[in-house]
């Protein structure tokens, strides 16, 4: 080894060069702030497109123009949002390279390829979304609207694969493989097995979901703000039906989110124990309760928004009696799910608590009583929904009673086989117990299945008992929906601390150590500002996406083909 | 319209307002960087207690799960019983002393589970450095025992696995290093576990060349070089074994480290 070699090996372990500062906030606050930011706008363009080409499909093969008028308004606001989206991902690129040059030398020595096939990618996604947008009155019928519509696929197909390309440069850093240590060669490394780490495909499907909630949840935002705005009856009744559009895709996506976030969870594990206990119990473990709160704020506020939703709808009034029931299990839910038990506490605060549980809430902070809850919870909202979609309809199928007893006893079961298991789990051991919550999960699954097979065959001929009146919405039912909207983004940050932080001092764990002076992992209070500047950041952008979107173009609001008169949701 | 948007803002500015405040009112945890322990000869019982306090609170994440009473044993307080943990870790394995079984059970936590638990613990002394350890089991000493740790017990111990890649957070081209970032040669050698293949002093094993007097055939350049590079130069007579040893050494410790240690060997004429 000759003497310049032996200096660069020492070299490597000089910091000095290693990180850049920024002005007043700091580098960790800078890229913080760009790649929160950055993951919101482009969550929001990954997101609506899925809907987009799923509200398009319907009104092609459904033949209701007013979702393909829908679908239209979605990609509008798309436009700006990819140039944000872009701005932003550049401020991070450059953040990172001059603020953490030696880090960005590591990631892309082994994913420079990776990067430029990403940057293709956006290129020919964002002419996509252009021929897409502006061809729609072009390609507008017959054989046309149906390469139009497969414009939309690839939308999302180009978007799906530079979401996964970005996905596999932090899962690499959460979860580099096994064989690569500090001293592995980057340039050495294999691009194939840096990409398909541990926690990649898991991320991926989660990201899938939840850019479907959020999006949704955002839409919902900018409906009810063009309700709020709205100067006719017409105008409102449209913005009324996207914002109930909106709050149903994003409910029903996050129903289906837990899951995935179990499978992310159990990989993290599975990768490295120690790092699943710093998530699940060690510093992060009150972010949990945070999450839980949040979470209820959403369960209770869709269902909020759909109790409220049903006031316009004839018929609903025989069911108002049973919202105050479906209040307090979710009161109770959340309260369960919200209570503290896996936490950090020293030999003074266990002596303070006379013990290592809290002698009474100790018993429901478990994940027998957690489990318990949530599920209820998801059971109730969907009957809320279920109790909504049926409000203004009578079946008259002759097997009509029968019918609604097997549901009401299919609730009745799951939510059976959710309690019996939730209190059989007190008294087996843990590796037992985690494999109950599958069962929960499968009761309650089972139960949304079956129940809405027999709805849906139940509604075929229904009476209807008059149509909703879209539009005659009280104000604060979409105040309900920008509460959505803010917690949606706001969990999103949330999230997004967990997970990066559970890396704690590693730039890629147990790889490269973060040697600058923000290597400590901040706690939730200094994360919760953080994540509030992003929120609000990402807010203010997209209100003047929005504002420069109603600029550019006359809303689409459907005016009067099927407009009040239509009776199913 | 005006009063609709100020509405708007109200609500949206009040709702991340109220999860901020939530956020901060919870008790407040940040993940530190783990220090380098630096303990010296005359470190007394009641230091190490101290310090093995910091480290088991602290980048030992040990209460994450002892003390919850579900993943793991109770270690501070009763644990069904038998005691907190200094109470009871003389009694758990016939014939080991206290500090024995509690640094086997750092060292190899799946050599004893406890009835009921899973082995999900992972092995603190490849997370921790050997100060940081004997610390820790001071302090679970204290937890109701008696603490007899001292500071000779903390050369005094050898294990394959204390050669921790990581030492206390070190690694990566980082600052920390082996031994907690200590330059005493010494726990440098212990940390690294070169006596599990050369001898020095009388002690270790002869698989690699003895080290006793090395000085006397290699100058300090030559031992930088050496440990930095394996593979540069091949001691007579060893030409067979060229290769075994680890090529990392170079990066898991720090450059004072690195100098520390080669002039130490360079001395041993």
């Amino acid at each position: 080894m000759t003497d310049s070699a032996l200096l660069l090996l020492q070299a490597a372990a000089d910091t000095t060069h290693a990180y850049g500062e920024f002005p007043v906030i700091g580098a960790r606050a800078f890229v913080w702030i760009t790649a929160e930011v950055h993951l919101m706008f482009a969550a929001f363009v990954l997101g609506v497109p899925m809907f987009a080409v799923v509200t398009e499909a319907i009104g092609i093969f459904g033949g209701d123009e007013r979702y393909d008028r829908l679908s239209k308004e979605f990609t509008r606001l798309l436009l700006v949002a990819y140039s944000a989206t872009a701005i932003w991902g550049a401020m991070l690129v450059f953040g990172l390279s001059t603020l953490y040059p030696r880090f960005w030398a590591y990631l892309t020595a082994i994913f420079a390829p990776s990067m430029w096939v990403y940057a293709g990618l956006f290129f020919i996604e964002s002419f996509t979304l252009y021929l897409y947008y502006y061809g729609w009155d072009r390609w507008k019928k017959g054989r046309a609207k149906l390469g139009h519509w497969t414009l939309g696929i690839l939308l999302n197909v180009w978007g799906t694969i530079v979401m996964f390309i970005a996905n596999s440069w932090l899962t690499y850093m959460m979860s580099p493989p096994r064989d690569i240590t500090p001293t592995t060669d980057p340039t050495t490394i294999k691009l194939w097995h840096a990409i398909a780490n541990a926690t990649w495909m898991p991320i991926n499907v989660h990201r899938v979901i939840a850019n479907v909630v959020f999006g949704g949840a955002i839409v919902g935002a900018y409906a009810s703000y063009r309700f709020l705005a709205a100067r006719t009856d017409e105008e409102r009744a449209h913005y009324d039906w996207m914002g109930y559009v909106g709050n149903f895709i994003a409910m029903s996506a996050l129903i289906v989110l837990p899951f995935a976030g179990y499978w992310l969870g159990r990989e993290i594990y599975q990768y490295d124990q120690s790092m699943g206990i710093t998530m699940m119990g060690g510093f992060m473990s009150w972010l949990w309760v945070i999450q839980a709160f949040l979470i209820a704020v959403l369960f209770l506020t869709g269902n909020y928004y759909l109790w409220i939703g049903m006031g316009r709808i004839p018929g609903a009034e025989r069911f108002r009696p049973y919202t105050k029931y479906l209040l307090m299990v979710l009161v109770l839910g959340a309260i369960v799910w919200g209570t503290p038990h896996t936490m950090i506490a020293d030999s003074k605060e266990l002596a303070a608590m006379g013990g290592s549980h809290h002698p009474f809430l100790g018993a429901l902070g478990v994940m027998s009583a957690k489990n318990t809850a949530v599920n209820l919870m998801i059971l109730t909202t969907f009957l809320s929904f279920l109790l909504y979609r049926r409000a203004n309809t009578r079946p008259v199928v002759p097997w009509a009673r029968a019918g609604t007893i097997i549901q009401g006893a299919m609730f009745a079961v799951a939510a059976g086989v959710v309690l019996f298991y939730g209190i059989r789990g007190y008294f087996v051991e843990a590796i037992v117990r985690i494999g109950f919550s599958v069962y929960q999960v499968l009761a309650v699954l089972s139960c949304i299945v079956f129940v809405t097979v027999i709805d849906i065959l139940m509604a075929r001929g229904a009476q209807s008992l008059g149509a909703i009146q879209w539009g005659k919405m009280p104000p604060r039912s979409q105040y309900a929906l920008f509460i959505l909207a803010v917690t949606f983004t706001w969990l999103m940050g949330l999230m997004g601390f967990a997970r990066s932080g559970i890396r704690q001092y590693w730039h890629v764990w147990q790889v490269m150590q973060d040697t600058s002076k923000y290597a400590a992992t901040p706690a939730l209070g200094y994360a919760s500002k953080m994540i509030s500047l992003c929120v609000l950041i990402f807010l203010a952008l997209v209100s003047f996406v929005f504002w420069l979107g109603g600029l550019a173009e006359k809303s689409t609001y459907v005016s009067t083909e099927k407009g009040p008169g239509h009776v199913g949701h | 319209m005006w009063a609709t948007n100020l509405k708007v803002v109200g609500i949206v500015l009040g709702t991340l307002a109220l999860y901020t405040l939530i956020a901060n009112k919870i008790p407040q945890v940040q993940s530190e960087v783990p220090q380098a322990l630096s303990l010296g000869a005359n470190v007394t019982p009641e230091q190490l207690v101290a310090a093995g306090e910091k480290v088991f609170n602290g980048i030992g994440g040990c209460p994450t799960c002892h003390g919850l009473g579900t993943r793991a044993p109770n270690l501070l307080t009763d644990e069904k019983g038998t005691g907190p943990i200094g109470a009871r870790c003389g009694k758990r394995e016939p014939g080991k002393s206290c500090k024995q079984y509690l640094f086997e059970s750092l060292d190899n936590p799946t050599a004893y589970i406890v009835s009921g638990y899973q082995p999900i613990m992972p092995v603190m002394t490849k997370q921790l450095s050997l100060q940081q350890v004997w610390a820790v089991i001071a302090f679970l000493e204290s937890q109701g025992g008696t603490v007899d740790v001292t500071a000779s017990d903390i050369p005094a111990t050898s294990s394959a696995s204390t050669t921790s890649p990581t030492g206390s957070g070190g690694g990566g081209g980082g600052g920390g290093g082996l031994a907690g970032g200590s330059t005493d040669p010494k726990a440098i050698i212990q940390a690294a576990g070169c006596l599990a293949c050369h001898k020095l002093e009388g002690q270790g094993q002869v698989i690699a060349p003895d080290l006793t007097h090395v000085g006397s055939r290699r100058n300090a350049e030559s031992i930088r070089k050496k440990i930095l590079d394996p593979a540069s130069s091949v001691t007579k007579g060893y030409e067979k074994l060229a290769g075994i040893m680890p090529k990392s050494f170079g990066t898991m410790m720090n450059a004072a480290q690195l100098e520390a240690l080669a002039q130490y060997l360079a001395a041993h004429k």
